[in-house]
């Protein structure tokens, strides 16, 4: 870990839903709303599309944190599609957890109008997982 | 739980009767090979010899639910094994791997295991089958029973169709533990009366001790010691291999990304600076471990199969446990109870996301 905690930016993955989070980033962006610029955003037609594989993947190669972001719990657009992520991320991180991995994985429901929620979610994640530092796994030989 | 007492003598009858009367077209047991216990696919009744000798016997090869996997057929098989076998057959039923129509579980009682190569090497002393004052005493020798085995909370047959409970003396009870059980009781000739198999104090003293004995397992508890943990995998695949419950059909990690070859691997080492190779083994380990997440039965295959002498059992029992204990499930408990991952409340879990 040779980089200060103060110079620090983190690389954070996000997989979001197309038809909540993503126009809801979209909305921060439009609305002109601030917020770092840390994440890199994969669009997914559901959070359901998530393999957990994809968030496993990510933290092995060197990203400091995952978010995932989707629809309100009965708002999915396809009805359940956030019931069954949300079992698969919370199975997830109960393992990342007992390996003190589960803080950089993060799930979020931000729907397409709440662009000041993501832009705050934004500034949350971003500050936890510079408080984090950076992923260990990130200049290892994996 | 309905029932009758038999005596050793009998089991072979019992058995043969099975195949005689049609109640099953092939039994899949253990059978005896010079010291050693392997299983064997059985249609002539006449190659089942002293079945009492070797149901029981503590040796842990393959789990037979394994075996069985993709077994869709019409045929009826009967499965004579451990209670962690029968659990994974289950495990089974609900992913399709296995018809429930065309499978009748036996399931014996078991003290813990040895595994099999152990077990040949000290076959006169080790015996037919084990107690628990027989296992201190040759854990003394230095002959302890699998990790697996230690930690293990369902050591006594009530799942399956069918139990195979031992009594004192030379007795054991078989009852019916389904209604499929039972009419298979039935039609092999036997007069079934209430059987109390709860037996609840044994039960109670099984899983005080294999909670005891997971604390003294060794924990993986940081990222850094999983991968010093992981350090000697060679991502040979073969804990996927003898697993029973990992079944896809097309592994992930048989394919370009998970197992990249020359120009891919070479992209990783350039993104990386370098990257430990053959390449993947945490993303392997922590994908599948997921995987099997709600569905491990905690039998120990893995470890047993492991070339490189990873005590595997300290990871997988160990981090799935967690995640059957967030969804309060135990597999291969209630055939009726749906998998984890195909249900969902509407409120649940909000705590463990973020």
């Amino acid at each position: 870990m040779g980089e200060e905690k103060k110079d620090f930016e983190p690389k954070i993955v996000g997989f979001t839903c197309n038809w909540c989070t993503y126009a809801g980033a979209d909305l921060a962006g439009t609305s002109r709303k601030k917020y770092p610029p840390n994440i890199r955003i994969v669009r997914m037609m559901c959070t359901a599309r998530l393999d957990p594989m994809f968030v496993m993947r990510a933290l092995l190669n060197g990203a400091d944190g995952v978010f995932i972001g989707g629809c309100h719990p009965g708002e999915c657009h396809y009805i359940k599609g956030n019931f069954y992520s949300r079992r698969r991320v919370a199975a997830m991180r109960t393992i990342l957890k007992q390996f003190g991995m589960d803080n950089r994985v993060q799930l979020h429901w931000i729907s397409a109008s709440e662009g000041d929620r993501f832009a705050s979610t934004m500034k949350q994640l971003a500050a936890t997982i510079k408080e984090l530092g950076p992923n260990p796994m990130r200049n290892e030989i994996l | 739980m309905k029932g009758t007492e038999l005596t050793y003598g009998d089991l072979t009858g019992f058995f043969q009767g099975l195949l005689e009367k049609k109640v099953v077209d092939a039994l899949i047991m253990p059978f005896r090979a010079g010291n050693n216990i392997a299983y064997m696919l059985v249609r002539d009744k006449t190659k089942i010899v002293a079945p009492e000798s070797v149901i029981f016997a503590p040796s842990f090869g393959v789990n037979a639910a394994n075996i069985v996997k993709g077994w869709l057929i019409d045929e009826k098989v009967g499965v004579v094994a451990k209670p962690c076998e029968t659990r994974a057959a289950v495990e089974l039923f609900k992913l399709k791997q296995l018809s429930e129509k065309s499978v009748l579980l036996i399931t014996v009682d078991c003290a813990g295991a040895y595994p099999n190569e152990i077990y040949a090497a000290h076959a006169a002393e080790i015996g037919n089958q084990l107690d628990s004052a027989k296992l201190k005493e040759l854990a003394g020798k230095g002959i302890p029973i699998r990790d697996a085995c230690a930690i293990c909370e369902n050591r006594l047959a009530d799942v399956g169709d069918i139990a195979i409970a031992r009594t004192s003396g030379e007795k054991v009870i078989v009852a019916g533990v389904t209604a499929m059980g039972e009419e298979a009781l039935k039609a092999a000739g036997f007069t079934l009366e209430e059987k109390d198999l709860e037996r609840k104090a044994e039960k109670e003293k099984i899983l005080a001790e294999a909670r005891a004995n997971l604390e003294k397992l060794p924990r993986i508890e940081s990222q850094a010691a999983l991968e010093a943990f992981l350090r000697d995998c060679i991502v040979c695949k073969n804990c996927r291999d003898v697993c029973p419950v990992c079944y896809c059909k097309e592994c992930f990690f048989d394919q370009p990304i998970g197992d990249p070859i020359a120009g891919d691997l070479l992209n990783l080492a350039e993104a990386r600076g370098a990257i430990e190779v053959p390449a993947n083994q945490l993303l392997y380990h922590l994908t599948r471990v997921y995987h099997v997440g709600t569905t491990c039965v905690a039998c120990g295959a893995c470890e047993d199969a492991c070339p490189k002498g990873i005590p595997l059992t300290r990871f997988y029992p160990v981090v799935t446990k967690k995640v059957q204990e967030l969804f309060e499930y135990v597999p291969g408990k209630d055939r009726a109870e749906p998998l984890p991952f195909t249900t969902y409340e509407e409120e649940e879990l909000e705590e463990c996301l973020r």
